[in-house]
């Protein structure tokens, strides 16, 4: 497996980013509807700590994962209709979108609530913007129901994209799994 | 006349000769004064302020021997600009002021550091008492006088923030004390 992608497959360093990154914003969203019932304010903030320290480094790892894209070749859609390619790159397009407006509707809403701003108590990042408590709460309104909405658009994602690999018995899972084998060549209706 | 300058004379000078030892007392103009600190919490620095504070003053560069800080603080009036730590600050975990409600601190000494002078005392806080040294800065002026006292004090070291509070890497250790005070001679 090669790190760069071919016309047939992902490269590794395209998978990595894809599945570090699905496991930190899933892993990162639930824990973050999760922070109420800490035990104690000292832990609120132990674990608010985590939660905006996995939060950055999404976002570091979506801006990585945008150069490398850039300069990255894309394996060919798998054979299909049109609708499906189509929709497939929308969701795709929904996902990015996604990815980059939850880590910075947090990072909103900590500067808006004054919090400080620190990567696993390495370093700390500026405001966004000036303290506003009353916009602040419309922000966290905004970063938790992003949150859902990616929910939403992930069981598209994943739902097609095991669709393909269990009904359709294509390459399209198989292509962006981290050990996945590639299905020989082939055609509907030329079976080995 | 004559006998009235012989017996007020021993007098007035009785009265004189250990006001010569003594330093000069001020009075303190709130309005103009200001009682901070600061700290920080995950890496970011905070001020903060006391509101309700006396201090009695009575210093002179050159009498620093009878020179004497006493001040007491509310600590109920300390306000940092966040409503969360604004809250905490007045708890048991924190100055416990339900217990403690004031702080106080009285020099025992001054010395003279090179050329900065430094006030020597006690510092009770939280309940607990201990030395701290400050910085003075005393600069006369008309009447009366400026003075700027900063000085560092390790929080831990009174209890302030005590238990899983202690961690110092998620509040930090030190706290800065910046006091800018406008005296009037009394």
């Amino acid at each position: 497996m090669s790190l760069r992608s071919n016309d047939r497959q992902w490269g590794s360093v395209a998978k990595f980013f894809h599945w570090l990154m699905a496991l930190a914003i899933l892993g990162n969203g639930i824990f973050g509807l999760c922070m109420d019932f800490a035990h104690s304010p000292m832990q609120k903030i132990g674990w608010f700590a985590w939660h905006k320290s996995i939060g950055l480094t999404v976002l570091a790892l979506f801006l990585l994962r945008l150069l490398w894209r850039a300069v990255d070749r894309r394996p060919r859609d798998e054979p299909g209709p049109r609708w499906q390619h189509v929709s497939a790159h929308l969701v795709h397009g929904v996902l990015y979108l996604l990815i980059l407006a939850l880590p910075l509707s947090g990072w909103w809403f900590n500067s808006l609530r004054g919090f400080p701003l620190q990567w696993f108590k390495l370093f700390n990042l500026p405001a966004l913007a000036s303290k506003n408590d009353e916009l602040a709460h419309t922000v966290i309104g905004i970063h938790e129901y992003l949150f859902y909405f990616l929910l939403l658009v992930l069981v598209a994602h994943a739902g097609a994209a095991l669709k393909h690999h269990v009904f359709d018995n294509d390459n399209v899972l198989r292509r962006m799994l981290p050990f996945g084998k590639l299905r020989a060549n082939h055609s509907q209706g030329d079976k080995p | 006349m004559t006998s009235f300058v012989r017996t007020l004379l021993p007098l007035l000078l009785a009265a004189a000769v250990p006001g010569l030892a003594t330093a000069a007392d001020y009075a303190v103009q709130p309005a103009s004064s200001k009682l901070g600190f600061s700290s920080n919490f995950q890496g970011q620095s905070f001020d903060g302020t006391f509101g309700k504070w006396t201090a009695a003053i009575s210093y002179d560069a050159a009498k620093l021997a009878s020179s004497k800080f006493d001040v007491e603080v509310d600590l109920s009036s300390a306000k940092t600009g966040d409503k969360d730590r604004d809250g905490a600050l007045p708890g048991a975990d924190f100055f416990n002021v339900a217990k403690f409600p004031q702080a106080h601190f009285v020099t025992t000494a001054f010395r003279q550091n090179g050329a900065q002078v430094v006030a020597d005392g006690n510092l009770t806080l939280h309940g607990v008492t201990k030395p701290v040294s400050l910085n003075v800065t005393f600069k006369p002026q008309g009447a009366g006088a400026t003075l700027d006292v900063t000085g560092t004090l390790k929080r831990l070291d009174f209890g302030v923030g005590g238990g899983e509070y202690a961690d110092t890497s998620v509040i930090g250790p030190d706290v800065k004390i910046n006091a800018h005070l406008t005296l009037t001679a009394k």
